[in-house]
Parts: C-alpha cells; sequence; structure tokens
C-alpha cells in the first residue's frame, strides 16, 4: 500500500513536470476531420516554417468520424481545436468552458443539395421529403433552419423525414433520399464524381438564405487563456496559422501538394485536394482570423431559434475574445 | 452448499493479507499526500469489511442467514462502485463531459425515459429482437439439414464461418443500403451476426446424444422422426440454450452499432452517436444504462427458459437442490 501510493505520486509528479516541460512552446492542434485541404493554412505554416519562425512546436492532429474535438481538449489532449461554432458553444453549454480565439473561416460551405427531378425548387418544397443528415454535431444549421421555415423534423406530409446518414452521398445517389446535406469542398464533389451532373442537382446554400452557422475557428479552454503565457504561445499560432491560410489561398495547386505530402492515410488525391482548396479559399478569402460579431450573433441566434430542442438555450456569455487575434495582428 | 461452507472456512479469501497497522499507517501518509484518495479508500476498505462481516456471519448461520448475504453482498458491492464513482468524480471535479456521475446520469434517465422508451422500442423490439429470431431460428433449422446431410456439412459451415468473420463495419453500411434506414437493416446486421454461434451450437447440440442412445431407438424401431424428437433434440437443448445465451448480447450490440452507420431520428445507436457529438455524456451513459439492463433482462429470460426445459440435465440439477 505505502508503495503503491508514493509509486503513484512520484509517477504522477514526475509526468507532470515531463508534460510542463513539453509544453513550454507546443502546440497540438486537434483538427475536426482527417488530414485534407479544408486544413491546408495549418499545414502550410507548418510545412513552410511559419510555426518555427515563431518560435512554436506545432503538433497537428488529424480527426475523424468518430473523433469530438471537444471531449480531447477536455481531456487534455489537445491546447486548442478547430471546431464548428454550434459544436462548440453546445459544449460550452455542456460544462466545457471552450472560447472562440480565431475565426480564420469568414462564410460557411454548408449545403443541401436535391435532385431536381424531385420538383423541389425552394426550401418550402422540401415538406414531405426525406433529407440524409450526417449527425455529430453538424446537423444544428438544418435544424435551426427548418425551424425558422416552420416545418417539422418528424416526418409526416407536413415534415421532413430526416435519415441520419454516413458521411458519404450514397442515400442521395441510391435515392433513398431527395436531399443531403453537402459542403462545398466536400461531399457536393463526391455527387459530382459519382458521374451526376450539376445540372441534375438543386442546391441551398446556407449562406444565402441566412441561416449560414460560422464553421472552421479556433478554440480553447476559457481557463488557459488567464494565463499571458499561454495567450501569447496562442497569438503567435494564430498568427502564424493565418500567414499559411493567405499563402494557401495565393497558391492553391502547392498547398494541395503539401496536404497529400502529410496525408498519412494516403486516401486524398492530389486533384481533389486542388479542388477542395479553390473552394476553401473561397470560405477564408478576406478574413484576418477576427471573428465577425456580426457573424457570430447570427450563429447565435439561428441556434437559439433551433426549435423543439435547441441546441443551446441561454445567449452565451464570454464565449469569444479578441485578445488572441488582437496581440497576433498587432505585430 | 455443504461443501462450499467448508471451503469458507478453510480458506478465508476476504482476509488482508497485510497488518491493521500496515492499512493505518498507510492510510495517514496517504492522507498527507491527498485526502479525497484516502476518502474513497476508506469508502472502500468500508464497504469490503462489512460484505466479509456478512460472508463470515452467513458462513456459520441460518439458511435465512446465508441467503440474506447472498443478496445483500453484491448489492453493497455495487452500491459501493456507484458511491465510489460518485465520489471520484465529485472530488476530483472530473469535467462532465469526460465521466458524468452516476446522479446526473440518473437525472437524465428519469428526465428522458419517453426517450429512451422509444429508442428502446426502435432497436431491441423492433431491430434486435426480429434480427435474434430469424438468425437464430434459421441456425437451428440448417443445424437441422446439416445434420442429415455430409455433404451439406461440409459446405455450409465453411459459410457460416465465413459470415461471422465479416466485419459489422463493413456489413452495416451495406445492409443499409440494401435494406433502408429503418429496423430492417438492423435486424439484417443481427441476422448475420448471430446466425454461425448459434449454427456451430446446434449442429454438436444434434451430435451429443451418443451411439449406445441411437442403438438402443434403434431397438425400439423408432423412425427417424421419432429419434429426432424424443432423443436428439432433447440432448441437443442444453448446446442450443448456449447458443442462445451467446446471441442475446450479440443481437444487442449488433443493432446498436448498425445504427451508426444509418437510421432514422430514433434509436439507441443513433441517441449515443448524436449525445457524444453534443457532449451530453450522461444521455449517453443513460443509454448505456439501458443496453446493460436490458441485455441482463434478455439473458436472464433465456437463462430461466433453459431451466425450464433442461431440469433433466445435470448442470440444472445441481444448481435446482
Amino acid at each position: 500500500m505505502k508503495h503503491l501510493t508514493l509509486g503513484a505520486a512520484a509517477l504522477i509528479a514526475s509526468g507532470g513536470m515531463a508534460l510542463a516541460d513539453a509544453h513550454a512552446d507546443t502546440v497540438n492542434l486537434q483538427l475536426q476531420w482527417v488530414t485534407q485541404a479544408q486544413f491546408a493554412g495549418y499545414y502550410v505554416a507548418l510545412e513552410n516554417g511559419y510555426y518555427d519562425e515563431e518560435g512554436l512546436n506545432v503538433n497537428i492532429l488529424p480527426g475523424g468520424p468518430d473523433i469530438a474535438p471537444p471531449q480531447v481538449l477536455a481531456g487534455g489532449g489537445a491546447d486548442v481545436m478547430l471546431n464548428w461554432m454550434p459544436s462548440a458553444l453546445a459544449a460550452r453549454e455542456r460544462g466545457l468552458p471552450v472560447v472562440n480565439i480565431a475565426q480564420p473561416f469568414v462564410r460557411s460551405g454548408l449545403m443541401l443539395t436535391c435532385w431536381a427531378d424531385s420538383g423541389i425548387t425552394e426550401p418550402a418544397d422540401l415538406a414531405g421529403r426525406t433529407v440524409a443528415h450526417w449527425f455529430f454535431g453538424n446537423e444544428y444549421p438544418f435544424l435551426s433552419w427548418m425551424s425558422q421555415l416552420g416545418i417539422g423534423v418528424e416526418g409526416g406530409a407536413d415534415g421532413v423525414t430526416l435519415l441520419q446518414a454516413g458521411f458519404n452521398v450514397d442515400p442521395l445517389l441510391q435515392r433513398q433520399a431527395d436531399c443531403i446535406s453537402t459542403m462545398t469542398y466536400n461531399e457536393y464533389w463526391q455527387i459530382i464524381d459519382a458521374g451526376v451532373t450539376p445540372e441534375e442537382l438543386v442546391t441551398f446554400k446556407y449562406e444565402d438564405y441566412d441561416v449560414a452557422t460560422l464553421e472552421d475557428g479556433i478554440w480553447a479552454l476559457e481557463e488557459n487563456l488567464a494565463d499571458p503565457a499561454f495567450v501569447d504561445r496562442m497569438a503567435r499560432f494564430v498568427r502564424a496559422s493565418i500567414r499559411g491560410w493567405d499563402w494557401a489561398v495565393e497558391n492553391p495547386d502547392a498547398a494541395a501538394e503539401i496536404i497529400i505530402d502529410y496525408d498519412e492515410t494516403g486516401a486524398q488525391t492530389l486533384e481533389a485536394q486542388a479542388r477542395m482548396m479553390g473552394e476553401i479559399a473561397l470560405l477564408v478569402a478576406g478574413g484576418d482570423g477576427t471573428l465577425d460579431e456580426a457573424a457570430y450573433q447570427r450563429t447565435v441566434d439561428t441556434l437559439l431559434a433551433g426549435g423543439s430542442d435547441p441546441v443551446i438555450s441561454a445567449q452565451p456569455e464570454g464565449a469569444f475574445t479578441h485578445v488572441v487575434t488582437d496581440a497576433a495582428l498587432a505585430n | 452448499m455443504r461443501a462450499a461452507r467448508g471451503m469458507a472456512r478453510r480458506v478465508p479469501a476476504w482476509r488482508v493479507p497485510v497488518g491493521p497497522g500496515v492499512v493505518i499507517g498507510g492510510l495517514v501518509l496517504a492522507f498527507l499526500l491527498d485526502w479525497r484518495l484516502v476518502l474513497m479508500l476508506a469508502v472502500w476498505l468500508g464497504a469490503w469489511g462489512l460484505n466479509a462481516g456478512l460472508a463470515r456471519g452467513a458462513a456459520g448461520g441460518s439458511a435465512g442467514a446465508v441467503t440474506g448475504a447472498r443478496v445483500a453482498v453484491p448489492v453493497i458491492f455495487g452500491l459501493t462502485l456507484l458511491g465510489l464513482w460518485e465520489l471520484a468524480v465529485r472530488l476530483y471535479e472530473v469535467s462532465p463531459v469526460i465521466l458524468p456521475a452516476p446522479s446526473a446520469i440518473a437525472v437524465a434517465f428519469a428526465a428522458n425515459t419517453g426517450t429512451l422508451w422509444a429508442d428502446f422500442v426502435q432497436t431491441i423490439l423492433r431491430g434486435a429482437l426480429p434480427g435474434y429470431a430469424i438468425g437464430c431460428g434459421a441456425a437451428v433449422l440448417v443445424a437441422l439439414a446439416v445434420d442429415r446431410s455430409r455433404f451439406l456439412q461440409r459446405g455450409v459451415m465453411p459459410v457460416g464461418s465465413f459470415l461471422a468473420a465479416l466485419p459489422i463495419v463493413g456489413t452495416a453500411p451495406i445492409l443499409v443500403m440494401w435494406f433502408g434506414f429503418g429496423p430492417a437493416s438492423k435486424a439484417a446486421v443481427v441476422v448475420a451476426m448471430v446466425f454461425f454461434p448459434m449454427l456451430v451450437n446446434a449442429v454438436a447440440g444434434l451430435r451429443a446424444s451418443d451411439a449406445m442412445q441411437r442403438d438402443l431407438m434403434h431397438t425400439y424401431a423408432a423412425s427417424g422422426w421419432q429419434e429426432l424428437v424424443k432423443l436428439r433434440l432433447p440432448n441437443a437443448l442444453p448446446f442450443v440454450f448456449n447458443g442462445l445465451k451467446i446471441c442475446t448480447t450479440l443481437a444487442l450490440i449488433g443493432a446498436i452499432v448498425a445504427e451508426f452507420f444509418g437510421s432514422p431520428t430514433v434509436g439507441m445507436g443513433f441517441r449515443i452517436k448524436i449525445e457524444v457529438g453534443r457532449l451530453a455524456m450522461d444521455m449517453v451513459w443513460a443509454e448505456i444504462a439501458v443496453a446493460a439492463l436490458a441485455g441482463s433482462a434478455f439473458y436472464g429470460l433465456m437463462a430461466l427458459a433453459e431451466r425450464g426445459l433442461t431440469f433433466w440435465h445435470p448442470s440444472q440439477r445441481a444448481r435446482m437442490r
């Protein structure tokens, strides 16, 4: 008993010290999906040495279908995460105090893509249809939108029958669903690659219907932001990352090459990543990392209008800060 | 029972292999390092002592005391585990997105009984049970055919083991494409999961009657049907129930996991998936509790049926006494 307790204490102490050392100028970044052009800015900053120039040692941790970045952050597996604002705000309300420190994506890439021959021409036509959506915190914008249109999601003649689909477009291709949620840079091109022409599809962009919610933002834990050293480290990280994004937007083909080099799964192709980078550039162009408070408020309002089972039930307080981006842009 | 009581006296398995001085010394030292750990250790040791006392008292006591201890000891053990969990979460302020306290899970359970019931109906009653019945029923029928024909025995068994080797993460999305997003695809996954374990057990069971018994039936001029119904099937029952019991849990796992790959907006697997995305871990644990309860009840039902139908078997006779 005595030995066990002492041993455990020694282990914890030494582990803690090792952790503190390694953390001095290390940033562990948790992505919310697999390595792809969606995260080009960070890989470019790593490859081109922008992080090195800021004296940072950045580890980029790819995500996947079953990795919830907020959970990784809560468990101490990462210092900072990329997350969609709806899911991050939901996590915040669930008792994980995450704060948005920068917002590289200024526009939403979320769309709803339907078969043109289904007769759907406007969002109101969705009543009585079947829609396939991915669920993992990604469904909130859709639920809010339907709620604003007054269309139920419990099926029936007046409502939408909602299917929980995997992260592929098979339900649409097999006509198990009339519509499927797509990203401008990902699933939409999967449909096109399957041999469907754009004329056969009708696409609704969330941006066009004023229900867009902010996507890939950089989030950290609130408690860490009380530490000036952490804020400084984050400011350097954000500055280098935005530099990486600017470079990626200007050099999409070279950025795609970098993505291919870093993709350990070997699943991505250069052609697809170059195309994706082109779409991603449209979402990040014009931003300097600073969160646009109007877009933040629109996101929050959309989420609060989320129907019977809203994502968040109260106006979040302190869910973002400009401290990091102000410091990053100052010098 | 008498033998078991004798054993308990000779080998006091509960006794701590260190003296009380060492324990107290260790506690005091640990208290200086982390009082929370000590509190939890104290609760644990206290419950251990209580159970050990109960077991010792029952060992020398009346039949009533034995029964009482038999109920009380596991209950105390379970409550202690829950108590330690609650203590650990509260004392160490574990984030609710990592591990919620049992009390929080109970609150989520009570507040969402409607949702949990709808999920239970969708996943267990519409997905797992039909799949279980179809899969196990088909396996028994195939086993009867296999038992009759050496040709089938050579042909079907490899196919069965091939089916069993298919990974569910690969088959589930395909079956969702074939049978739709509803419970039919979940039942299909369950069929694929339970078929082979059931088949192997049923085939082994049908071979359980030995040559002497079959010769005896032959001397009675029993027909093939009579031999099957009066000798081979009853002899196969213990094996069949083994298969049925193994398959209860497989069916639950299959139905829940299959929902990860496509489902309507109801079901236990669906709920677990979306609530993880929302970081509502209390709700995830509530679903896990439902799955555990349903699995135990399902297994218990099968064990009861086994006891009723194979009362003649030595393993059951020993338990009945």
